[in-house]
């Protein structure tokens, strides 16, 4: 039984981290974006989650404020940053997570300091067995997911992604060509970040107890792991990647308690994960998945058409 | 009938540090017809024409189009008034296909937006279809129709060349400026171009064509502009410009 608790459990991690990775991949994968201070609004979306519930709000009104709140951080971030170069960008909102972090660390009266946040359960039920909870939170979490990943499906198969691929491509010549280059970058961090806020929430309310300890880069380093892995701009890719380095993690873990190692076995993943990211940049540097090319209903009639003739001519 | 005064720029200058790109350059384009912009290596016709484009900002003088001064717009706002241009080196979306190239430039798409594309998917899917057909005629016109759907960076140097043309040209633009477009082109393609852009010159567009291809540019061009140096030395119709002591001086060179 116990193991499949800990199936369960690692679905709902793989759910979580999936809505991050679509939504890094959302900034990344399709616009070019290098955000590395995803950890920010995953905890904006966490925290915002288990202040509101703490007054009693209904959790799906906690969810949406933690992707609102997020979103508009998003935002506020994304203003001056995206003025600044590809480069600076990456610093800016690197630094703008660890800040939040040691903010939410700090101050106490707000956030519960180091001791964090205890959360209600969104569906309070007595005497549920664990397994019960755990299927209401992969209910949850998938229902959650299912949606970010069919507006980033749409997103990136219409005109809008258009745009976006060819800003991350040639952001000038986009720009000459009258795409607001500015405007786009904005929507895609807020969107991004509204989704990342999202899973901010999944996961205060999945654990009912969030504590500054679980926001560390780390967390920002393994989503972009899963995008690189998986195959930037290609949401079923980033999916695997979500799902692979979730299930890499757990099983490094379990490793470390039955292998004896020359090193301290808690680095074990970390070596791990470096050597999964080396083997990924030399046998496929564009990840497991390739980008997935734009799909809109005119585009495949006029594909198909042209197939066929091919064919008929060959 | 007077023609239509669509391009005015005033006394511009640009420099790069110590470089003077362009110094003191007037000029006007009047709606209608090929214009032309020649002139040595390093002259500052590419210069000029970023300039316009706003893609830098100029140190001096001013930018008129359709009378509207447009020195302080970006170049999005810069396209929404109607010119594009078409890059000396092929800026192309590489990873993306040769039709996704087009239809990025098409004007006025409504799935462009955000909220449209995710919730008027049906609005605009039919604007597509039409897009898609406007696109596969000039991508026949420029002999890129057996590579509709390959990735531009799978293009050859002219083939980027011919992409970057009809990209333009997919924008609608009502000044489209070309630079060098005959540059590593076939010339039974380059004279082909020529020709189809002198009928659509017709018909409301406005092309400011910079060429090193003279033999070509001489045949459809209306008015030429002479740059040596970042200065304007001389101007006139092709076939007086031939005689101008002036052009031979920016082309064979003071020593
Ligand atoms: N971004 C830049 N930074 C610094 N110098 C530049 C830049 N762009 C152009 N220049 C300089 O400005 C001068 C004019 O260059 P420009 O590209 O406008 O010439 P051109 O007339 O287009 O030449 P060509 O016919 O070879 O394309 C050159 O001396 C060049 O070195
Ligand atoms: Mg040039």
């Amino acid at each position: 039984m116990d193991l499949l608790l800990y199936g369960l459990d690692l679905l709902v991690f793989i759910g979580i981290f999936g809505i991050l990775a679509i939504s890094l991949n959302l900034e990344f994968g399709f616009s070019g974006l290098a955000n590395f201070g995803k950890v920010a609004f995953f905890l904006v979306g966490a925290y915002t989650y288990a202040l509101l519930s703490q007054i009693g709000l209904p959790f799906y009104l906690c969810l949406i404020a933690g992707a609102l709140v997020a979103a508009i951080f998003g935002l506020l971030i994304s203003l001056p940053a995206l003025r600044l170069r590809a480069d600076y960008l990456a610093i800016v909102v690197l630094a703008f997570g660890e800040i939040l972090r040691l903010i939410v660390k700090s101050e106490d009266w707000l956030a519960g300091g180091d001791w964090g946040l205890s959360v209600s359960p969104a569906i309070s039920i007595t005497g549920v067995s664990p397994r019960v909870d755990l299927l209401v939170n992969i209910a949850l979490v998938f229902s959650c997911l299912l949606i970010c990943f069919v507006v980033a499906q749409l997103l990136s198969n219409s005109p809008y992604g258009r745009v976006i691929r060819a800003i991350r491509e040639d952001e000038v010549a986009a720009e000459a060509l009258g795409k607001n280059r500015a405007k786009y970058k904005a929507q895609i961090f807020m969107l991004g970040s509204a989704m990342a806020g999202l899973a901010g929430g999944l996961y205060a309310q999945y654990l009912q107890a969030i504590v500054p300890m679980l926001f560390l880069p780390i967390i920002t380093f393994t989503i972009w792991i899963m995008v690189l892995v998986g195959g930037p701009a290609n949401n079923w890719g980033v999916l695997v990647g979500a799902a692979l380095v979730e299930i890499f993690e757990r099983g490094a873990n379990i490793a470390k308690d039955y292998i004896a190692l020359p090193i301290d076995p808690s680095n074990l993943q970390y070596i791990l994960f470096g050597v999964l990211i080396l083997l990924v940049l030399f046998y496929r540097p564009q990840g497991l998945f390739k980008e997935s090319p734009i799909k809109t209903r005119a585009l495949e009639v006029v594909r198909h058409a042209r197939e066929q003739v091919k064919g008929e001519g060959g | 009938m007077p023609e239509e005064e669509l391009l005015k720029i005033e006394e511009l200058s640009k420099h790069f540090g110590g470089v003077y790109a362009v110094r003191g350059v007037s000029l006007d384009v009047r709606k209608g017809g090929i214009w032309g912009l020649v002139g040595p290596n390093g002259s500052g016709k590419s210069t000029l024409f970023n300039t316009i484009l706003g893609l830098y900002r100029p140190d001096g003088g001013c930018i008129y189009f359709n009378g509207r001064k447009i020195n302080n717009l970006s170049s999005h706002q810069i396209y929404g008034l109607g010119i594009v241009n078409s890059f000396q080196v092929p800026r192309l979306f590489f990873q993306m296909s040769v039709m996704d190239n087009m239809l990025v430039a098409a004007r006025g798409h409504q799935g462009d937006g955000l909220f449209n594309s995710l919730f008027l998917r049906g609005g605009w899917q039919n604007q597509e279809r039409d897009l898609i057909d406007r696109a596969l005629g000039l991508i026949e016109l420029v002999e890129l129709d057996k590579l509709v759907f390959a990735p531009a960076g799978e293009l050859s140097g002219g083939q980027r060349k011919l992409l970057e043309l009809a990209r333009g040209l997919m924008a609608k633009p009502r000044l489209l400026l070309l630079d060098e477009p005959a540059a590593g082109i076939n010339p039974v393609v380059g004279k082909k171009i020529f020709q189809k852009l002198q009928s659509l010159s017709k018909n409301g567009t406005t092309f400011f064509v910079v060429e090193h291809r003279l033999e070509i540019l001489f045949n459809f061009a209306s008015w030429v502009y002479v740059m040596d140096r970042g200065k304007m030395v001389t101007q006139g119709q092709p076939e007086k410009i031939i005689d101008d002591p002036a052009f031979y001086q920016a082309y064979l060179g003071a020593e």
